[in-house]
């Protein structure tokens, strides 16, 4: 028996009069990876941010380990282990790459303003343990050489694994990753592959967003489509690309590739 | 080569604050620049408050454009405790930082619902009430035309009479305010609020509470104003609305945007320049001052967006290591 990491129950979401999301059921499996994809428009952003709170939502129930998020504030969510990245990076400009991650152990050191203004022990003892993890994730992602250039400066492949090791430094159980591949060359998206497996290894439930397929066939145990805010069908890599639902979903959206 | 790198990591900073040091600890005695003593004091009081506004503003990303408000509280509470209630003065002081520090905490919320532009009017708007405020209420506060007689700070049966001995007392202020800032924006907490400023969705993913930390730096550059506002009215001992209106608003962002948003120690750099500009200099120009701050503001923003303090420490930088260089040829 695997047990279920978070549970997704008729999650629906209207942004205005449109449905980002309606009716939405998921499992995600604990210690598995596990993927989301779909046609643009399809809702898969929405689901993490809900997922994570950036938006609240009224209609159904998403629990993460048997607690329900709902009421939950989104920095209340990270301290249950839940750890993001997003589609447009976001990374916090003017601050060097070890800093970046050094942001992500923030629930995992607790000194604060007091400690801080007046450089108690405390603070300089936790200070250094946050600065060995933070390298301790640079140096997981690849970037440990990189540790004091400004993160805005990487090229944009280094850039998103900068952002999988600051999610990473919050050590959380379960990462949402969206669309870490988009933008990547081949090689680039052999080592986000890999990185992606080790994290696995490390006992952490994956949940990807992703629209190359050669990547997620590759790497999700168990794959859920969505189409227009609806999950038209779930299952492994070979169920789904026989799905001929899902066939269908993905020729309308190639004809709209040929179009723009 | 042992050189070279020797002299690249030779660090300059301690240095320069011991240099600033020393030059603080003797600019007010008669053969240095005596005469500057009250200029001196200013630049003190205001740097004090400039320093709250570029952690909020430079460091968060929050930008107020009412902290004069927030220095004025702190002067009103501490002249109308110490002279018309006899309190003690430096109680007095204390319950104005405890008050505005309150009167900051319980707007926090509502006004950092708001966000940029919006967030700018909000707080020109406190800043506006408060000035009307400071002057209508004046059977407490003696209105537009102020009131005197206000009691001297004084430690047991030593009182802070002379310009002289007010100047080490705002400066030890100061000094005490810049240093604790400089710890906290290197630290957990000043990652954290540099996190916000760059973007607060990916803050709030790793667990930073954006809002909490918001209303902490702004109660946290409302309580330097006030205690900045109470030592102006004991080095004073006179105190009305002028200085608390918009215009000291707008003074006190220009000097934060001087000195470098994001500096701290650029704060003494930016007071320094706008008070020396304004005491010594805009005289002449009467009501024109406020049209001046608005250039000041536009060049600076236009040609060094990152403050004329950082830049001048940007050109030493690379000015050194351009001499290093030749040293390696
Ligand atoms: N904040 C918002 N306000 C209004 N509409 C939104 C908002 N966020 C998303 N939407 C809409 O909801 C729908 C789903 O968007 P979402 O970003 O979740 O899609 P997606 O599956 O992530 O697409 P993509 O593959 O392009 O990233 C889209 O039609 C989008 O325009
Ligand atoms: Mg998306």
């Amino acid at each position: 028996m695997t047990n279920t990491a978070l549970q997704v129950t008729g999650v629906t979401k209207y942004f205005g009069g449109l449905a980002a999301l309606d009716g939405v059921e998921a499992a995600i499996d604990a210690g598995k990876i596990s993927a989301i994809i779909g046609p643009n428009g399809a809702g898969k952003t929405t689901l993490f941010n809900l997922i994570t709170g950036v938006y609240p939502f009224t209609v159904g129930e998403i629990s993460y380990q048997g607690t329900s998020l709902k009421k939950l504030p989104a920095h209340k969510r990270t301290q249950m282990g839940i750890a993001r990245t997003f589609q447009n990076i976001l990374l916090f400009p003017h601050m060097t790459c070890l800093e970046n991650v050094m942001v992500g152990q923030h629930t995992r050191s607790r000194y604060g303003f007091f400690e801080a203004a007046l450089r108690l022990p405390k603070s300089r003892k936790e200070e250094e343990a946050v600065n060995l993890k933070a390298m301790k994730y640079l140096n997981l992602a690849g970037l440990g050489m990189k540790a004091e250039q400004d993160a805005m400066s990487l090229p944009l492949g280094q850039q998103k694994l900068l952002a999988v090791a600051r999610a990473l430094a919050s050590e959380p159980s379960l990462l949402l990753l969206d669309e870490p591949g988009a933008g990547l060359n081949k090689l680039e998206k052999m080592e986000l592959s890999d990185l992606i497996r080790r994290i696995r290894e490390m006992g952490i439930t994956v949940l990807l967003v992703e629209h190359d397929m050669e990547l997620v066939m590759g790497l999700a145990e168990w794959i859920f489509v969505l189409d227009s805010g609806k999950k038209i069908a779930e299952g492994t890599a070979s169920q789904i690309q026989r799905d001929p639902k899902v066939i269908s979903a993905y020729l309308g959206e190639e004809v709209e590739y040929v179009e723009s | 080569m042992m050189n070279v790198e020797r002299l690249q990591r030779f660090n300059w900073r301690p240095v320069a604050i011991g240099f600033l040091l020393v030059l603080l600890l003797l600019m007010p005695f008669n053969w240095f620049m005596g005469q500057y003593t009250t200029l001196l004091v200013f630049i003190g009081l205001h740097t004090m408050v400039t320093v709250g506004l570029c952690l909020l503003l430079g460091y968060t990303g929050q930008v107020s454009l009412g902290q004069a408000a927030f220095y004025g509280l702190g002067a009103y509470f501490s002249a109308v405790l110490s002279k018309t209630y006899g309190v003690n003065p430096w109680l007095a002081m204390i319950i104005g930082a405890i008050a505005t520090g309150t009167f900051a905490y319980v707007i926090a919320y509502p006004i950092f619902r708001l966000k940029g532009n919006y967030l700018a009017m909000a707080t020109l708007g406190l800043g506006i009430i408060m000035y009307v405020l400071f002057r209508q209420m004046a059977q407490y506060t003696g209105g537009p035309d102020g009131m005197g007689g206000i009691p001297q700070l004084a430690i047991g049966s030593f009182v802070f009479d002379t310009p002289f001995k007010r100047y080490y007392l705002v400066w030890f202020f100061c000094l005490s305010i810049l240093l604790l800032s400089q710890n906290i924006v290197n630290s957990r907490t000043g990652r954290a609020l540099r996190a916000i400023h760059g973007s607060e969705a990916a803050s709030a993913s790793l667990g930073i509470n954006v809002a909490q930390f918001k209303m902490k730096i702004f109660v946290l550059a409302a309580v330097y104003a006030s205690l900045a506002g109470s030592l102006f009215v004991h080095h004073l001992s006179f105190v009305n609305p002028q200085p608390f209106g918009f215009l000291g608003s707008v003074m006190i962002v220009v000097m934060a945007v001087v000195g470098g948003l994001a500096s701290i120690w650029g704060a003494i750099f930016g007071a320094a320049m706008v008070r020396i500009l304004s005491d010594e200099l805009l005289l002449r120009f009467g009501e024109l001052d406020i049209v001046i701050y608005g250039l000041i503001l536009m060049l600076v923003m236009i040609f060094t967006p990152e403050g004329l303090f950082v830049r001048l420490k940007s050109y030493y930088r690379r000015w050194q290591t351009g001499r290093l260089g030749e040293v390696e040829l």
